[in-house]
């Protein structure tokens, strides 16, 4: 049953083979560059955010429109957000965490519209998210604040017996914190699309037997509904939990002592 | 609620359809801000149970494994198998319990239990009059 395989809307595939690096000439050697289905969605993303800010911001008015309005709430929603976390000074990472909550959100919602593809349903897409939030903030930190980012590590009012237990676990629970960014946003939308997806091919599978299969596949036809509109909430939540994440990790890049 | 343009009473000068405006607006912002509270505490982002329980999990399970993958990458390293897996997991049980106590204290900073609540037996709170 090809047509409800639930693993099979994941399925990567390439439009247009770009260069490949490596390898001997002959076909599937070296790395092979492509632009893919993936890679399609996250150009339709950011073209679709790029598009909504500027036509926000098209004509500035002192009593906004509806569109302008809309801009300004999602400014002021992670504005507030990030200062509340981060404090004044975690303000210069707005660009930065607006990016961040505006690429995963777009691409959760994009993702809720039949046959598109989601890209937050692959870790590696994920993991790249929160790699590049952890980097930020180890950076910004030793940048900022040299060997006194390590304080991190060492919380202060600990008596220095017990630091040599401390100092691994705090490394350990730093080092986590990629891994739990990145596997939470992943396992939210991946099982969410496959829960919808098996229960919609449910109700293909019961429709298929005659009048009693459709009264049976109006039961898994509720559920799907119902898995949508969570699934649409789950969306924009995990966005905003990696945002409030990203915000409250470049805190302590900010303020390395806790 | 009264609708954009009422001509009913409306002041003479500019400076006084500004300033009607201006209470106008600053009424309809109290009101809104009394509705977003109740709204927020009632279904805030955070609350989602679900959302909760994976946080949680996800910070907790993430510490084990980093744990065990630095311990397995020691012994590769210093070839000291098993005890550097055997440490190093235990030490990201303790970095996902720590991690597990920082979310929790977190979200509790962030929604207080609300007044009147029983905090326990030995805890002297609204019950205990």
């Amino acid at each position: 049953m090809a047509g409800t395989d639930p693993i099979h809307q994941f399925v990567i595939y390439d439009i247009a083979k770009l260069f490949t690096i490596g390898g001997d000439g002959t076909e599937g050697s070296g790395m092979t560059f492509a632009f893919t289905n993936s890679a399609l969605f996250m150009v339709v993303s950011v073209v679709v955010t790029t598009a909504f800010l500027l036509l926000a911001g098209r004509n500035q008015k002192l009593v906004p429109d509806r569109l302008q309005l809309a801009g300004e709430l999602s400014y002021s929603f992670i504005a507030n957000m990030l200062r509340s976390s981060a404090g004044t000074e975690g303000m210069k990472f707005f660009p930065f965490v607006f990016s961040m909550f505006a690429f995963v959100l777009v691409g959760n919602m994009l993702g809720m519209f039949p046959y598109f593809f989601t890209y937050t349903s692959h870790i590696i897409v994920t993991f790249g998210l929160a790699m590049t939030v952890i980097l930020v903030v180890t950076i910004y930190g030793f940048a900022k604040h040299g060997l006194k980012f390590f304080k991190l590590f060492a919380p202060s009012g600990v008596p220095a017996y017990v630091l040599p237990i401390v100092i691994p676990i705090e490394i350990v629970s730093f080092l986590s914190r990629p891994i739990s960014l990145s596997v939470r946003l992943f396992g939210n939308v991946l099982a969410g699309h496959i829960t919808l997806k098996v229960f919609t091919g449910f109700v293909v599978s019961l429709g298929a037997l005659g009048a009693l299969g459709w009264l049976g596949a109006l039961l898994p036809m509720i559920m799907a509904v119902a898995i949508t509109a969570l699934e649409v909430l789950v969306s924009a939540v995990q966005a905003y939990v990696f945002a409030v994440l990203t915000s409250m990790y470049l805190n302590d890049a900010v303020h390395p002592s806790h | 609620m009264a609708k954009p343009q009422d001509t009913n009473g409306r002041p003479e000068s500019a400076r006084g359809v500004t300033h009607d405006l201006a209470s106008r607006i600053a009424s309809a912002k109290r009101d809104r801000d009394i509705e977003d509270n109740r709204a927020s505490r009632q279904a805030s982002p955070e609350m989602s149970g679900m959302a909760r329980g994976m946080r949680i999990g996800t910070e907790f399970i993430a510490a084990i494994l980093v744990g065990a993958i630095f311990g397995y990458l020691i012994d590769l390293g210093l070839g000291t198998s098993p005890w550097g897996l055997l440490i190093m997991l235990l030490v990201g049980f303790a970095a996902g319990i720590l991690n597990v106590t920082r979310v929790v204290a977190q979200m509790n900073a962030a929604s207080p239990a609300p007044s009147g609540s029983d905090s326990g037996p030995d805890v002297t709170d609204d019950t205990d009059k």
